[in-house]
C-alpha cells in the first residue's frame, strides 16, 4: 500500500488559508476605510453583512420587511446549497481568527486535540439559532448579540482598534524619545490621516469578551464555529443535500483516525457513515492529513442523505418555549415608557421601536463617526438596546456636515441620508445650566458655544443678562440663550463647553425629529411667528 | 545752531531719508501696508506682496517657511469661514520663488481636520503649490513660556516656532466676543491646551499670543467677509464680497485695517489698543503709510 500524502488536498488546505487570509485582509481594509476619506459619501464598506443570512433572515423578521441590500445572502445560501459551508472554512473572518487562534494554541500544546469529543454540545448553535429566531418573531433584536460578524466588527472597533491605536501611540512616542522625530511625524500624520476612534465606553469589557472568545480555543478547536455560531448553524440546515461529501477509501484506510482527530469542526470524516455533512466547513484538514491519501471529496451529483447533529425535539420545544418566556424578560424596561434624555439617537435613526427591531449592535456607525461621539449603550435605551448606538456629547458631538453613520448602517436602522438632509435633522435639544454657565455665574464673557454653534442663524444668541456677583454688586455681560427651534442637538456646544466636568450647557434628547412623542412642544401649538 | 537751524536741518534730513534711499534702490522705500482690490484673489495677493518689495524681502534662500491659514471649520471657501485657499496657494508659490526650501500650511482646526482641510479647499490648494500640509501633530506639542501678560506659558505647536519665517494669513470675519477675528485671534489655530479657557480674557489672550508668534508677515484675506454669525457663518448671505487683502510686516497696523471692512474703527477692537502699548505696532492709520491699489 502507498503511504502518501494528498497533494491534491494539501494544496487545497493552502488555498483555503490563502482565502481566509484574503477575506480577513478585506474585512480589515472595509473596517479600516470606515471613516472620512475626504469625501462626503463612501462606499460600500459595510458589505460583509449583507452577506449574512442570518442578519438577513432575524432583521427581517424583526423588522417584518424585505431588505434589498440582503440579496447577496442568497449567494451565501445559494453556495451552502451546493457546496456545503464552504463559507464558514473559506470567508467568514471570524471563522479565520477562529482558527487562528486554534492553530496558535495547539502549536503551543495548549489545545489538545485528543481530548474526548462533546458530541451533544454541537447541537447547542442550533438551540441559539431557535432563541435569536424567536425573539426575532417578537421583534426583539437578540441576532446583533451573537451574529458572527457582528461579534467581530464590535469587538474590533471598540475594543481590538482602539487597543492597536494606543500601542502605535506609544510607539510613536518612542520615536520621539529616541529623537528619531522624522519617523515619529510621518507615523503621527499616517494614523492621524486614519482617524482611529480610541475612546469607547465598556471598551474594555467588550475587548475582554473577544478575548475570551479567542481563548475558548484552547478548549476546542473552533470553539465559536463549533457549539455557538448562529450563522453556521443556520448554514447547517441548508448544507445536507450539498454535492461534495467526504468519502474514505477503505481499502488505503489504516484506521488511524487522525481525520477526526485533526477536523476542526468535529465533523467526524471517520467513520466514513459518521460524517456529518451540517458541521463540515470544507477546510479540507482531513483530506491532507491523511497519511494514505484514503480521504477525498469526490463531487457527486446525487446528494446521499447523511448524519446530521441530534437535535432532540424536547429540547426544540424547551428552547422555544424559553425563549418566548425570554422575550417580556427583556422588555421589562421603563426605557420604552419615556423616552430616556441621554438616549440621543445618531441622525436618520428610526424611531425607538423600529430602531430596535433593525439594529445589529456592529458598530459601524461608531467606527465611521468622525468625533468618537457614538458610544454602545449602557441601559439608556434597556435590555434589548445594550450596545446601540448613543451619541455622548462629553466625548465628541455630531458633525455638522457629515453623514457617514447613515452610510454604513448595513440594516438601515439608521436611514441612509444626504448630507443636506442631515443638516436638518434634530437629534436632540440642548440646554443652558444656568447655575454652571461663567457669564451667569461670574458675569464675565465667554461665547464658546455660541461661537461653536454650527446653523445659520445660531441657534445659541447672546443676551445681555444681569449677574449678581458675592460681592453684591452686577455684572452685565451677554450669557448664552437657545432658540429651541433652531438648535438641532448636535451636542458641539457641550463638546467643548469650557465648564470641563460637568458642562454648563448640555443636549438631551427632546425634540428629536424621528419621534412623535418625544416633544417639548406640539407643531399645532407652536407660535408661527415669522422669524428672519 | 539755533533751534530755527535745527529744525530746518531735522526736516531737510528726513525729507533725505523719505526720498534718497527711493533713488538708490526700491526696498527701502516700500509702505507700511498694502491694500490691494480686485476680481481674483491670487492676483490681489501677488501684487500686495509687490507692492511690499516682492516677497523675497522676507523669505531668503533656502528658509524654512511656515504658513498659518484659517482652516478652523468644516466649511466651503464661498461661506467665508476659512482663509482663501487662493490666497494661500498664492503665498506658498511666492515663497517657492523667492527661493524657500520648504513651505508648509497647518492650522489646528475646531471641526474634525481632514473634512476642515479637505472642505476649505485649502489642502489641495497648498499641496498642487508643492507645500507640505501636515494635520497638527499631538506629539509635537510643547508647553512653552510665552512670558506673556496673562498667559505665563501654553501649549505651542512647536513648528510654529522652529521654522525660519512664520506668514499669518488669517481671514476677515465678525465673533461675538472679540468683535472681529483677524489676524490676532489666528493664533488661538497654532496652539494646543483649552483653548476654549482663553475666552475669559479675550483681549490680553491674543495679544500674549501675537506678541510670542511674531510673525514674519501677515497677509489677511478679505476677498470674501463674514459679516455675521461669525466664526463660521453657514449661508452665503452671512458673507460680504470686499475682494481685498491687506498685507504688512505691522500685525496690529493689518488689523486696524480689517476693521474696516466691517465699518469698524480700531478702537472698537479693545485688543489693538493693547497691542500698541506693548509695542507690537501702530494702530493709528494716519501714521503710517498704505499703499491702496485695485487692480
Amino acid at each position: 500500500m502507498k503511504k502518501e500524502r494528498s497533494k491534491k488536498y494539501r494544496l487545497l488546505q493552502i488555498l483555503r488559508i490563502l482565502s481566509q487570509a484574503a477575506f480577513f485582509g478585506l474585512f480589515l481594509y472595509l473596517l479600516f476605510d470606515t471613516h472620512f476619506t475626504g469625501q462626503d459619501y463612501i462606499g460600500r464598506v459595510e458589505v460583509f453583512f449583507h452577506f449574512d443570512p442570518l442578519l438577513a433572515l432575524a432583521t427581517s423578521l424583526a423588522a417584518k420587511a424585505v431588505f434589498a441590500s440582503f440579496v447577496l445572502a442568497a449567494i451565501t445560501v445559494v453556495i451552502t446549497f451546493i457546496a456545503g459551508r464552504f463559507v464558514c472554512g473559506w470567508a467568514c473572518p471570524l471563522g479565520a481568527v477562529q482558527q487562528f487562534f486554534s492553530f496558535i494554541f495547539k502549536r503551543a500544546k495548549l489545545l489538545n486535540p485528543k481530548r474526548v469529543e462533546w458530541r451533544s454540545r454541537l447541537a447547542w448553535k442550533y438551540y441559539i439559532l431557535i432563541f435569536v429566531l424567536i425573539g426575532s418573531v417578537f421583534s426583539l433584536d437578540l441576532v446583533g448579540f451573537l451574529d458572527p460578524l457582528s461579534f467581530l466588527y464590535r469587538s474590533f472597533i471598540t475594543g481590538i482598534i482602539p487597543w492597536f491605536a494606543r500601542i502605535s501611540e506609544a510607539f510613536i512616542g518612542l520615536l520621539y524619545s529616541f529623537k528619531v522625530s522624522s519617523a515619529g511625524d510621518a507615523l503621527a500624520q499616517f494614523f492621524g490621516a486614519l482617524s482611529l476612534n480610541q475612546t469607547f465606553r465598556q471598551g474594555f469589557l467588550l475587548g475582554l469578551l473577544f478575548l475570551g472568545v479567542a481563548l475558548l480555543n484552547i478548549s476546542k478547536e473552533r470553539f465559536w464555529c463549533r457549539y455557538l455560531c448562529p450563522a453556521g448553524a443556520l448554514l447547517g440546515l441548508f448544507s445536507r443535500w450539498n454535492i461534495g461529501k467526504v468519502r474514505i477509501d477503505e481499502g488505503k484506510c489504516i484506521k488511524c483516525n487522525l481525520c477526526t482527530l485533526h477536523c476542526q469542526t468535529q465533523a467526524n470524516p471517520y467513520p466514513n457513515e459518521d460524517w456529518r455533512s451540517s458541521e463540515c466547513v470544507y477546510c479540507y484538514t482531513c483530506a491532507a492529513i491523511c497519511p494514505t491519501s484514503a480521504v477525498s471529496f469526490p463531487v457527486k451529483a446525487k446528494p446521499e442523505k447523511i448524519e446530521s447533529v441530534d437535535l432532540s425535539r424536547r429540547k426544540l420545544i424547551l428552547t422555544s418555549l424559553v425563549s418566548l418566556v425570554a422575550v417580556p424578560f427583556f422588555r421589562i424596561t421603563p426605557a420604552g415608557k419615556r423616552a430616556s434624555a441621554k438616549l440621543i439617537r445618531p441622525p436618520g435613526a428610526l424611531p425607538e421601536p423600529q430602531f430596535l427591531q433593525k439594529c445589529v449592535k456592529c458598530g459601524e456607525c461608531m467606527k465611521a463617526c468622525p468625533t468618537n461621539a457614538l458610544q454602545p449603550a449602557l441601559g439608556e435605551a434597556g435590555p434589548e438596546g445594550i450596545w446601540t448606538p448613543v451619541l455622548v456629547p462629553r466625548v465628541g458631538y455630531c458633525e455638522y456636515y457629515c453623514s457617514l453613520c447613515t452610510q454604513v448602517c448595513p440594516t438601515g436602522a439608521i436611514k441612509e441620508l444626504t448630507v443636506e438632509e442631515k443638516t436638518k435633522v434634530k437629534i436632540g435639544t440642548a440646554w443652558v445650566n444656568k447655575s454652571r454657565c461663567i457669564p451667569y455665574v461670574l458675569g464675565s464673557p465667554c461665547i464658546v458655544c455660541e461661537e461653536h454653534c454650527p446653523t445659520s442663524p445660531k441657534a445659541i444668541k447672546l443676551v445681555k443678562t444681569s449677574v449678581l456677583l458675592p460681592d453684591g454688586t452686577v455684572e452685565t455681560p451677554v450669557a448664552p440663550v437657545i432658540d429651541l427651534d433652531l438648535c438641532i442637538g448636535c451636542g458641539i456646544c457641550e463638546t467643548k463647553c469650557p465648564v470641563v466636568d460637568d458642562p454648563a450647557i448640555y443636549c438631551t434628547s427632546v425634540g428629536e425629529s424621528r419621534s412623535e412623542k418625544n416633544r417639548l412642544l406640539l407643531e399645532i401649538i407652536k407660535p408661527t411667528l415669522p422669524r428672519q | 545752531m539755533d533751534r530755527r537751524d535745527f529744525i530746518k536741518d531735522l526736516a531737510l534730513a528726513s525729507l533725505a531719508a523719505r526720498f534718497v534711499p527711493s533713488l538708490l534702490g526700491q526696498a527701502q522705500n516700500v509702505p507700511d501696508l498694502a491694500v490691494i482690490q480686485g476680481e481674483s484673489p491670487a492676483l490681489i495677493t501677488r501684487e500686495a506682496m509687490a507692492a511690499l518689495g516682492g516677497m523675497k524681502r522676507f523669505v531668503a534662500k533656502g528658509d524654512k517657511v511656515m504658513i498659518k491659514p484659517n482652516i478652523g471649520w468644516d466649511r466651503t471657501p464661498e461661506l467665508a469661514a476659512c482663509t482663501n485657499p487662493e490666497v494661500v496657494k498664492t503665498l506658498v508659490e511666492l515663497c517657492f520663488e523667492a527661493g524657500a526650501k520648504e513651505v508648509s500650511v497647518m492650522d489646528n482646526s475646531v471641526n474634525q481636520a481632514q473634512r476642515c482641510y479637505a472642505r476649505s479647499g485649502i489642502a489641495d490648494a497648498a499641496k498642487a503649490a508643492g507645500a507640505r500640509v501636515p494635520f497638527v501633530n499631538p506629539y509635537r506639542l510643547k508647553k512653552m513660556p510665552l512670558r506673556g501678560e496673562w498667559l505665563r506659558d501654553w501649549d505651542v505647536f512647536t513648528e510654529f516656532v522652529e521654522t525660519d519665517k512664520l506668514i499669518n494669513v488669517p481671514i476677515a470675519k465678525h465673533h461675538n466676543l472679540s468683535r472681529l477675528t483677524l489676524g490676532f485671534k489666528n493664533w488661538l489655530g497654532a496652539i494646543g491646551g483649552p483653548r476654549n479657557q482663553l475666552h475669559q480674557k479675550i483681549n490680553e489672550g491674543v495679544v500674549d499670543l501675537a506678541a510670542f508668534f511674531k510673525p514674519t508677515l501677515t497677509v489677511l484675506d478679505a476677498y470674501r467677509i463674514l459679516a455675521r454669525n461669525g466664526p463660521q457663518g453657514g449661508r452665503t448671505s452671512d458673507v460680504k464680497l470686499q475682494k481685498s487683502v491687506v498685507a504688512g510686516v505691522d500685525a496690529v497696523a493689518v488689523d486696524a485695517v480689517g476693521a474696516s471692512f466691517f465699518d469698524l474703527k480700531p478702537d472698537d477692537l479693545p485688543y489693538l489698543a493693547l497691542a500698541q502699548k506693548r509695542g507690537l505696532g501702530q494702530m493709528n492709520l494716519e501714521k503710517l503709510t498704505i499703499e491702496k491699489r485695485t487692480v
